[in-house]
């Protein structure tokens, strides 16, 4: 059946959006991202421009971290505190992220800029999860090599034990100055806004390796950020831009909700390094098709204005 | 030119719209026709369940003339994003290309090939075909004529992706009824990406490699109903379109939530 968007200017077989909602929905609830970097191409893909594509992802991100917070608020894996500190970072580095974009496109390369960072960041942190969570996969069989990272850690653990403001946080059971969770937040924001994704899957790799938070919190207090974040988002899109399709929202959100359900559910039966290494090779697969698609000669050379 | 006279009937109108249209077209093109045209679904409905529609053009000419059926939306300006080569080996968004006096939405069918029935300068007079189409193009910025043709053609390789521009020959069907008259008719997809507007259907017959009769009719799209009433609110009252966006989000993703926990799925 077919549902005809009046945003978007089309018409749609309602099998996709539910279908797409339900799988990022399920990415979402497993392991904490918005899936803004994978279902807004897809979108694209299926025809929706580009504007409504981003703008309508951001939407449906309300309705699946919703869902995905309240599941993993339920059986305590969401640190509220933290959440709240990385936010306001992350509102800080968002305001900054958006004068760097204007800067950028007055400068006139704003695009090589933004597909350059998108690819780079996608690709370290795919490649240091991927590795790492293999090698901590090893380690849990070879116990003794252990020693020597806890000793690697100290000395940037001694640097952010020196920073004034440290504070408790209980849920993660990890101490830290407030300025650590709002500089990294921030670092994010900045990043988030350039690339015009969400950022999860930038939040989620600092949470676990430089604020040391343990893997199903992280989930949870990611989703949770994202859910403030794109509530943001959305009004700003509809306001400013008129760029927010409701129907497609509500047939992408039908999925979301549900597979973010079922993506925590199933999240809590896998171990932290299979989350991580699952994650890492998501990023990578993304990594891979934007390099393609930057080097492969595209079938159209024009395409409407807005979005990437 | 000879006068003549256009009819158009639509089977979702009235009769006495048909009637008043069909006296509209009369008065300004009087008595003594030999082209005749009807088109039916002239009054496209965007509903909720909309997923493009069929326009059907028909009519009488004079016999051994061919036809030349060209359907337009309104001629404005355009802006897209152009990809280019950076670096010499990475491909990315530019720049961008404005396209002035171009119409969103163009069709043309014919009974033969265009270079076959008209001639160039005739086809440019009436901007019939992609390259007369081209010509009266303005893109800017563009260094010179051959990088004109070449953006040209990617303009109209990216309409014909998302089905707004399209150029075929051989899809009229012609046949001689018992008055000795020419009957043509054509059945063509409407589009769901054409957006909702004013489109001129214009028929040409065409002898001797010129234009000897022209007539038009409109075609009207339109959304209705829930689609409308969405599309206006949210250009009119985007405030209370993003909230509700977000309200509807936000209640959704509680609403699954209560029936996971009744399921007792979670645990």
């Amino acid at each position: 059946m077919y549902l005809y968007l009046p945003v978007a200017l089309t018409s749609i077989s309602i099998l996709i959006p539910v279908g797409l909602g339900l799988a990022v929905g399920l990415l979402s609830g497993l392991f904490g991202v918005g899936g803004g970097f994978l279902l807004t191409p897809l979108l694209i893909m299926f025809g929706i421009p580009s504007t409504v594509a981003a703008a309508t992802d951001s939407n449906q991100i309300v309705a699946a971290s919703t869902s995905g917070t309240y599941a993993h608020w339920k059986v305590g894996n969401v640190d509220f505190k933290m959440g709240l500190y990385l936010l306001l970072g992350g509102f800080i580095g968002g305001i900054v992220g958006v004068q760097a974009i204007k800067l950028l496109h007055a400068m006139g390369n704003a695009d090589f800029v933004i597909k350059i960072t998108y690819i780079l960041m996608l690709g370290i942190v795919g490649v240091y999860m991927f590795i790492e969570s293999l090698q901590s996969m090893r380690k849990k069989k070879n116990a003794g090599e252990e020693v020597a990272k806890e000793e690697r850690e100290s000395a940037v653990g001694r640097f952010l034990k020196s920073l004034p403001f440290q504070t408790r946080f209980e849920k993660s059971g990890i101490t830290h100055s407030v300025f650590v969770p709002i500089v990294l937040g921030g670092f994010v924001g900045v990043l988030a806004a350039i690339m015009g994704v969400g950022g999860g899957f930038l939040m989620v790799p600092i949470m676990v390796y430089m604020l040391r938070m343990p893997m199903h919190v992280v989930v949870g207090t990611s989703l949770f950020q994202i859910l403030f974040t794109c509530i943001e988002v959305t009004f700003l899109q509809a306001y400013t831009n008129h760029s927010v399709d409701f129907i497609l929202a509500v047939l992408l959100l039908l999925g979301s909700t549900v597979g973010a359900q079922v993506g925590a559910v199933f999240g809590r039966k896998l171990k932290a390094e299979q989350l991580k290494i699952l994650l890492a090779g998501i990023v990578l697969a993304v990594t891979v098709k934007i390099v393609f698609e930057v080097t492969l000669a595209p079938s159209l050379l024009l395409s409407q204005v807005g979005g990437h | 030119m000879k006068n003549f006279r256009l009819l158009i009937a639509d089977c979702g109108l009235t009769a006495v719209a048909v009637s008043v249209l069909a006296m509209i077209f009369g008065f300004a093109h009087p008595a003594s026709a030999m082209l005749t045209a009807k088109a039916n679904h002239d009054h496209i409905t965007i509903d909720f369940f909309y997923h493009g529609s069929t326009v059907s053009v028909k009519g009488e000419a004079e016999p051994g003339t061919d036809l030349v059926i060209k359907i337009t939306s309104p001629e404005g300006h355009q802006v897209l994003k152009r990809k280019g080569k950076v670096a010499g080996m990475l491909w990315m968004n530019v720049g961008q290309l404005t396209f002035e006096q171009t119409p969103d939405f163009y069709e043309v069918f014919s009974t033969k090939k265009l270079e076959d029935i008209l001639s160039r300068e005739e086809m440019e007079k009436y901007v019939i075909g992609y390259p007369a189409l081209a010509k009266h193009v303005e893109i800017t910025p563009v260094a010179n004529e051959e990088e004109k043709a070449k953006w040209f053609e990617e303009f109209v390789k990216f309409k014909e992706d998302s089905h707004v521009y399209a150029a075929s020959a051989g899809k009229i069907a012609t046949t001689m009824n018992a008055g000795g008259r020419q009957e043509y008719y054509i059945l063509t997809d409407w589009p769901y990406q054409a957006q909702p507007g004013d489109y001129l259907v214009t028929v040409y017959a065409v002898k001797d490699h010129k234009v000897v009769e022209q007539a038009e009719a409109r075609v009207n799209v339109e959304q209705v109903g829930v689609v409308k009433a969405l599309a206006g609110m949210a250009k009119s009252s985007p405030a209370v379109y993003g909230f509700l966006s977000i309200g509807v989000a936000l209640g959704a993703g509680f609403g699954v939530s209560m029936v996971f926990r009744k399921g007792g799925g979670a645990h």
